[in-house]
């Protein structure tokens, strides 16, 4: 009876500990999305949309930065995407079995999970300082680098996930690889592909690292993507640092645009997921 | 259909001989009623089996019988279920030492990750104290009992998920016995093995009857032939016919019965 | 006829294989060229301090003496406090979302923990500069620093500038920011656990505690462990939660709230102010967080991949 009782107990006292332990934990988290919205809330207005970062202790908003990350996260994509699907279709498709393959996909998740700055040192190394300066290219290599791999693996992940059948009908109708690819695997894990570049959308909009020293910030609005850039988290990083109250306040703005672009993406992206498994 | 159909004919054994009953038990998962006011008898020591086609309750019914059911919200059991004459329904009953008395076996073989001894030791430690040598001779007991014990003697120490299927699943019922439960719950247990598998399983459960109740869920009506002594024919979540196994087979009383019985149906 | 003059070769198909090999091998190449930046960058530094750079703590960019003893040891204690801290908490929550939470809150609240896996880490800085860190100096800080004895064990142990920027808020904000990651990825390994083995365990008598500690975590150990290293690798190379609020000093830490730094909070900053030698040693302590990393998430991988269930 005794053991009985020590056991229930033991019982009764995890339940107790992961019951508080996860509300501890949801409280953290819950308080740092409280703190974000309030800071956040009072720096939104129209003139964050419309005025440039301004010089300590004037008025002023995020526009350049907004439309650096914009521009930026734009072209990145570009690259993350082009790469990353003909990455994915080569490893699902083609020669994801060979022993090159192998090498290919645990590079590939070496470097989805490789420090961010890193990716910054190695932009700086081979293209600052080659090209003489940081620039807006600069930046979105980097980006477009930390996206690929996330693109690549869920590329890869949901062209697995396509049936054989799929192939072989192609095939079998003597269309070429190349058109079954495109017309059929492609089409049919189309709305996969798109959520995996979402999620690299999503993850490379908040990243600051790598654009410390590839990028580096613009207090002016502009479209010339070989000079140095703006970007909201170029921006805010140095704004949240400095001892202004404006800048702080167009910082916790800054900071709450960007997680809510984080999370519209995110939802998005789960969103177009889901529909296709209802399908 | 007429009314015969429902009917219900429930031939129990003799009073003094029942181990577990179940009384006007009605089961749903959440809204959706899925037992109605099922009432069986079972025989201490000795194998009664459940058919029916699929989806009819047979697993449903025997997962209230150690209440595994309560893991899920939303599910819940009305009526009464009396293991030696104590309802396990009502709220005061513990469980865990419920289940101890009432084991089970599932569809699947469902090894711990752990070696071949200590998923037989497993549940034993649970409730008892036992020395090194004292648990080393549950542990032999129950694997000779489950017949298994000369095909896994030399590596106990290996992982249980490296046994065969057919392996596993009397890893499992050694498991399950090795707490000395008065009643052993299996649900389809040969469903996943080859028929040599099986017939080694069966073999292990004619020797476990002589001094375990075993209640035994198949949908392989020679299977239930052969091996029951009591047998229960289900529909549509009701016990159409409940009797000794040869009476069922040989004569049933309820046409839907002989139906099943026949093939002609489900 | 043969049957080969009945087909039509594609002419775009060798192009297309070409094209996606290329794609794959630029994967290659990154992580390449990757390494040799980071080994030809840091080379200076490398040949000019030998071994000692690993071993020194001397960080001086005056006398141009670089050592990155600080900031490999600040990393590698930020990241196992953080991991030690979020590790049973992440535990605790996947355990309490997957075994006790009633279904109809369970589902939003993982929802909710994986969207917050994904914000961005300076978020979590800045919560920590402006929020946390004084918070910690006034309640926490302070009083210790007032009732303890500077000489004794604790009072050295948790010795510092009472401005809550140290080692232990670092750690705590790095492992509130991966919290989310381990409990989803967690949940979903507990979640990839058979619900018969956890009948099974439940019908032989076992409480909820005894399922889950003896048959649920080591069903999916392989698995947790990888989890963990990917966690462990997270927190080694972050950079904006940690660099906010370490205090960024390059001394070797020598108490729990003194001021310290990480291999990517000094990169990041002092790289722009940073030219000749000052450069190469930074770099170097790029190759220094990448072979840490390299060896952690290569460990997490064969981890993961091994996982059976």
């Amino acid at each position: 009876m005794d053991r009985a009782l020590r056991r229930k107990i033991a019982n009764q006292a995890f339940v107790v500990i992961c019951t508080g332990a996860a509300l501890v934990a949801l409280a953290a988290l819950a308080l740092i999305m409280f703190s974000l919205l309030t800071k956040g809330v009072g720096g939104v207005d129209l003139m964050l949309f419309t005025a440039d970062t301004p010089a300590p202790d004037s008025p002023g908003g995020l526009r350049n930065a907004i439309i650096g990350s914009i521009l930026m996260c734009g072209v990145a994509m570009m690259i993350a995407v082009v790469i990353g699907v003909l990455a994915g279709t080569w490893l699902a498709e083609i020669g994801g079995n060979t022993p090159y393959g192998h090498v290919v996909r645990f590079l590939n998740d070496v470097l989805l999970s490789a420090p961010s700055i890193l990716i910054g040192l190695f932009v700086y190394w081979w293209v600052v300082v080659p090209m003489g300066g940081f620039s807006g290219w600069a930046g979105a290599i980097a980006l477009g680098i930390l996206a690929t791999p996330i693109v690549t693996r869920t590329t890869e992940d949901i062209l697995n996930l396509q049936p054989n059948a799929l192939r072989e009908a192609g095939m079998a109708l003597g269309a070429s690889q190349w058109v079954t690819v495109r017309s059929i695997i492609w089409k049919a894990a189309g709305a996969g592909m798109l959520t995996g570049g979402l999620l690299g959308f999503a993850r490379i909009s908040g990243e600051t690292a790598p654009l410390l020293f590839t990028a580096l910030n613009n207090q002016f609005l502009s479209f010339d993507m070989s000079k140095p850039f703006a970007s909201l988290p170029g921006a805010i990083y140095p704004f949240a640092m400095s001892p202004y109250e404006t800048w702080n306040t167009l910082a916790w703005a800054g900071a709450l645009l960007i997680t809510l672009a984080v999370l519209g993406v995110n939802i998005l992206g789960r969103w177009l997921a889901r529909d296709k498994d209802h399908k | 259909m007429s009314d015969t159909d429902f009917q219900s004919v429930i031939t129990p054994p003799p009073a003094d001989q029942l181990v577990l009953e179940t009384r006007n038990l009605n089961f749903y998962y959440g809204t959706h009623q899925s037992l109605f006011g099922v009432s069986m008898p079972v025989k201490r020591n000795g194998i009664t089996a459940l058919i029916g086609p699929s989806g009819c309750g047979k697993s449903t019914l025997l997962r209230t019988m150690n209440r595994i059911y309560d893991l899920y919200p939303g599910q819940r059991a009305e009526g009464e279920i009396l293991v030696d004459g104590e309802n396990i329904l009502g709220p005061k009953v513990d469980v865990t030492s419920l289940r101890a008395r009432v084991g089970m076996v599932f569809q699947k073989p469902t090894p711990f990750p752990m070696s071949i001894y200590d998923n037989v030791a497993f549940g034993v430690k649970l409730y008892h104290k036992k020395s090194k040598s004292q648990m080393d001779e549950v542990v032999e007991k129950a694997l000779r009992r489950a017949a298994l014990w000369d095909e896994v003697k030399d590596k106990l120490t290996k992982s249980g998920l490296s046994l065969s299927g057919g392996q596993q699943q009397r890893l499992c019922v050694a498991r399950g016995i090795a707490v000395e439960p008065e009643i052993l719950l299996l649900d389809e247990p040969a469903s996943a093995l080859d028929p040599i598998s099986t017939a080694k399983l069966e073999d292990t459960l004619e020797e476990l009857k002589r001094d375990l109740t075993i209640i035994i869920v198949t949908h392989n009506l020679q299977q239930a032939a052969r091996l029951s002594d009591y047998t229960g024919f289900m529909y549509l979540g009701k016990m159409v016919e409940y009797g000794p196994t040869e009476e069922l087979f040989v004569k049933p009383k309820v046409e839907r019965t002989s139906d099943y019985i026949g093939g002609r149906f489900g | 006829m043969s049957l080969q003059s009945a087909r039509h070769p594609d002419p775009v198909d060798p192009i297309f294989r070409g094209l996606a090999f290329a794609a794959a091998t630029t994967l290659l190449l990154t992580l390449g060229g990757l390494i040799v930046a980071l080994m030809i960058g840091g080379w200076p530094a490398i040949s000019k301090f030998g071994f000692g750079f690993l071993t020194s703590s001397t960080w001086n960019p005056v006398t141009e003496v670089y050592g990155a003893a600080g900031p490999i040891v600040g990393t590698l204690i930020t990241a196992v406090l953080s991991l030690a801290i979020a590790l049973p908490i992440a535990v605790c929550v996947s355990v309490f979302l997957t075994q006790y939470c009633p279904k109809q809150i369970a589902q939003p609240v993982s929802t909710a923990i994986e969207l917050l896996a994904g914000i961005p880490s300076i978020v979590y800085g800045m919560w920590g500069l402006f929020v946390f860190a004084p918070w910690f100096a006034r309640t926490v800080q302070l009083p210790i620093l007032t009732s303890l004895d500077p000489e004794s064990f604790w009072g050295k142990l948790l010795a510092g500038v009472p401005n809550g920027a140290n080692i232990f808020t670092a750690s705590i904000v790095l492992a509130i920011m991966i919290l989310p990651y381990m409990s989803a990825v967690f949940r979903e390994l507990f979640r990839s656990i058979p619900p018969q083995v956890r009948e099974a365990a439940f019908g032989l008598g076992c409480t909820s505690y005894e399922v889950v500690g003896s048959v649920l975590i080591p069903y999916v150990k392989k698995g947790m462990i990888g989890v963990v290293m990917l966690g462990f690798g997270r927190a080694l190379g972050e950079t904006m939660a940690v660099t906010f609020i370490i205090g960024n000093s390059h001394r070797f830490p020598d108490s729990l709230f003194a001021s310290g730094s990480t291999l990517a909070s000094t990169i990041a900053n002092e790289f722009n102010e940073a030219s000749g030698v000052h450069l190469a040693s930074l770099i170097a302590l790029g190759l220094v967080l990448f072979l840490i990393t390299f060896t952690v998430l290569a460990i997490a991988r064969a981890l993961l991949s091994s996982q059976r269930y």
